[in-house]
């Protein structure tokens, strides 16, 4: 058989057979220069130009420092047929992963004379090999992951990773079912041609292991991409079931569509969204309901969806919303475990205000009645020694510091005492303009000056005024403590979510980090002359409404504090 | 000369208004506590009441129901440390409400009113 063909094709055989087989034949002298290539191994490694009288190395372009890999130094030291495998960029820039098995042959003095190397291209097996591993590594970084938009972009970065599934783009979105509607929530994916070649000609450069790619999905999780975007902004009622991602919800089934603009079996809202003719989209089903929807196309270089794809993506997707459903439950534990936390807190401070209450109050009244003597007694004096300067002038200052005694302990009774409440249904720009007027005159004496911008359009809310007028009053008056210089004071209100806020700012001295902590406890005061029940007072009144005080502060530059008060108080 | 029951269970305190109140040109007769009150009231028959509440025996507050359930036309002045009984229906049945103070002039004042 072989003697017919050399009769036919005369020298040229050995060509045309090493020229048919799928491998790639080289041989190399002893210098590892390349004295002879079959028509394969250019092909293979993509070569642009003859590789015959160059070295080894130049042609593979793999790294043989480490002689203990390389097959054809370890088949030239052994002697014997050695194989390997090795990875690869080609000139043309694509990943190519090749076995090499090195065969030494001898001359008649058994010295190693030349070397066959046979090349292999098993990057397609290699590659399968790869992406599963990935794909389940990926999984497992994902269960462990219970940030949700964390590990969302986590899974659009593995749906997208050309190592990975390797969709061009890929689009998360998630169903509403108080709206009844679908929703973007993500998207992974360059955001044009360009953007696309650019990114690939970079990844193909670097070897894409679990941790890179994990460490790019981190970096690159910047929300501001147009593909991002467009995407949040799309929407589809859950209603309109001709739109494929719609059915892909109702029928928890995976839908691959080739021909979407010709398609007349669908609606094309979200075809047109989408914008290219051939997609998947995968739902997300936790416990046999569908939570989501991963929509993945190659709308850049336009190849087919394959098979293989389309199966990766089905279990992807299960892992997916196995560990949504994971991240979902600990975000709900959380939220319930930082509501027992805040409950408790109020507990512990009700509880507080109420043993300090009972003891202030106890205090006072026992204080107050020896003091009436004292100062009762005192005056008495004064007055019989009216024309006794001396005399007069000591029983003066004696009754002058009963008085204020006395002003203390009424300032600590009337926080001591049960609050009685009267709600009404109040405007509460009418109530600060009301306490900015009472307080008028005396912040004009202290030199500080009102600027009041008050929302016109906030609701009528439920509060005890006398209270809440107490609340400002307080408020107002620390503001003009704390500026003794002067200043400006800035009252404004405003809606807020479901919240009124009332911000009163001023340009006073500020507070340190260890004053702010210890605002709310009774008794704490920085004044000469408080009595350091003023804020405490304020802070129950809030509580008692459901509200809430919160403090900003900067040493030197002032003071705002802000009360948020519900539109809707349950309690009223 | 018009007459008024000073109703206080601490002695010095007692001194002080029996010493005020005379200067004003009043009578003034003195109980202890409640049971006393009540006695005092049937044997001189005053024409106001100054009453403190928390008292031995009898608190303020029963002392005064009592008391006006046989005359009902006596004035009487709660003068209290305490401001949260003003929020005790019970002494709404008195004519005033005074928060105790070393300076007497609200007490005299409403004394004058009601005298």
């Amino acid at each position: 058989m072989v003697s017919h063909i050399l009769k036919d094709c005369g020298d040229n055989v050995i060509n045309m057979l090493t020229d048919a087989l799928d491998a790639g034949l080289s041989v190399l002298d002893k210098d590892l220069t390349i004295i002879w290539v079959n028509k394969t191994l250019p092909n293979m490694l993509n070569l642009h130009y003859n590789p015959v009288g160059r070295k080894c190395r130049e042609v593979y372009a793999c790294e043989c420092q480490d002689s203990r890999h390389c097959s054809v130094l370890q088949a030239l030291s052994t002697g014997k047929k050695t194989s390997n495998e090795i990875q690869l960029i080609t000139e043309s820039g694509v990943r190519k992963y090749i076995r090499n098995i090195t065969t030494p042959v001898r001359d008649g003095g058994n010295n190693i004379a030349y070397l066959i190397k046979i090349s292999l291209d098993i990057t397609q097996q290699e590659e399968k090999v790869r992406r599963i591993s990935l794909l389940r590594k990926f999984a497992e970084v994902m269960q462990g992951t219970l940030q949700i938009d964390r590990l969302l972009h986590l899974a659009l970065t593995c749906v997208t990773a050309g190592s990975a599934l390797g969709f061009n783009r890929a689009r998360l979105f998630l169903v509403d079912k108080e709206q009844n509607v679908i929703y973007g929530k993500m998207a992974v994916g360059p955001s044009s041609l360009e953007e696309a070649s650019k990114i690939w000609s970079e990844i193909a450069h670097k070897h894409e292991d679990l941790d890179d790619l994990i460490d790019a999905s981190v970096k690159t999780r910047h929300y501001d991409t147009p593909l991002h975007k467009t995407t949040r902004l799309m929407a589809f009622s859950l209603t309109d079931e001709k739109e494929i991602i719609v059915s892909c919800v109702k029928t928890k089934k995976m839908i691959l569509e080739r021909n979407a603009f010709s398609n007349d079996q669908i609606d094309k809202k979200f075809v047109n969204a989408v914008g290219v003719n051939e997609f998947i989209c995968v739902p997300l089903v936790v416990e046999d309901d569908a939570i989501g929807v991963i929509c993945a196309d190659n709308a850049y270089n336009r190849k087919p969806i394959t098979e293989e794809q389309v199966e990766l993506l089905s279990i992807f997707a299960t892992r997916v919303a196995l560990a949504f459903a994971n991240a979902e439950t600990y975000r709900k534990l959380w939220e319930k475990n930082q509501q027992l936390k805040e409950t408790r807190e109020r507990l512990v401070r009700s509880e507080r205000l109420a043993v300090i209450g009972n003891m202030a109050a106890y205090i006072a009244h026992e204080i107050r009645n020896p003091l009436v003597t004292i100062g009762g007694f005192a005056r008495i004096l004064m007055r019989e020694y009216a024309d006794h300067k001396k005399v007069k002038q000591h029983t003066e200052i004696i009754t002058q510091e009963v008085s204020r005694l006395e002003k203390i302990l009424a300032n600590i009774m009337d926080f001591s005492k049960p609050i009685e409440t009267v709600r009404t249904l109040i405007q509460i720009n009418e109530l600060l303009e009301n306490t900015c007027y009472l307080m008028g005159p005396y912040l004009k004496s202290a030199h500080i000056q009102v600027s009041k911008k008050f929302d016109p359009s906030i609701p009528k809310i439920i509060v005890d005024q006398t209270q809440m007028k107490q609340v400002f009053l307080n408020l107002i008056k620390n503001a003009a403590e704390s500026m003794t210089q002067g200043g400006k004071l800035t009252v404004e209100s405003m809606t807020e979510d479901e919240y009124i806020k009332i911000d009163f700012t001023d340009t006073g001295e500020g507070m340190t980090p260890e004053i702010l902590q210890n605002l709310f406890t009774p008794f704490f005061t920085t004044k000469v002359d408080g009595t350091g029940v003023g804020l405490a007072v304020s802070q129950k009144i809030i509580d008692d409404h459901n509200g809430f005080i919160k403090i900003k502060s900067v040493p030197k530059e002032g003071t705002t504090f802000s009360i948020s008060l519900p539109i809707k108080n349950v309690t009223a | 000369m018009k007459t008024i029951l000073v109703v206080e269970d601490d002695k010095n305190q007692l001194l002080l208004y029996e010493q005020e109140l005379s200067l004003e040109g009043y009578k003034i007769i003195t109980a202890r506590d409640g049971l006393e009150a009540i006695k005092k009231v049937r044997e001189q028959l005053p024409d106001l009441i100054v009453m403190d509440i928390t008292m031995p025996k009898m608190n303020g507050i029963e002392a005064m129901g009592k008391i006006l359930s046989e005359h009902k036309k006596i004035p009487i002045i709660i003068n209290t440390a305490y401001s949260r009984y003003k929020d005790d229906f019970m002494s709404w049945a008195a004519d005033a409400y005074v928060v105790k103070s070393s300076n007497l002039k609200e007490l005299k004042d409403k004394i004058k009113e009601l005298v």
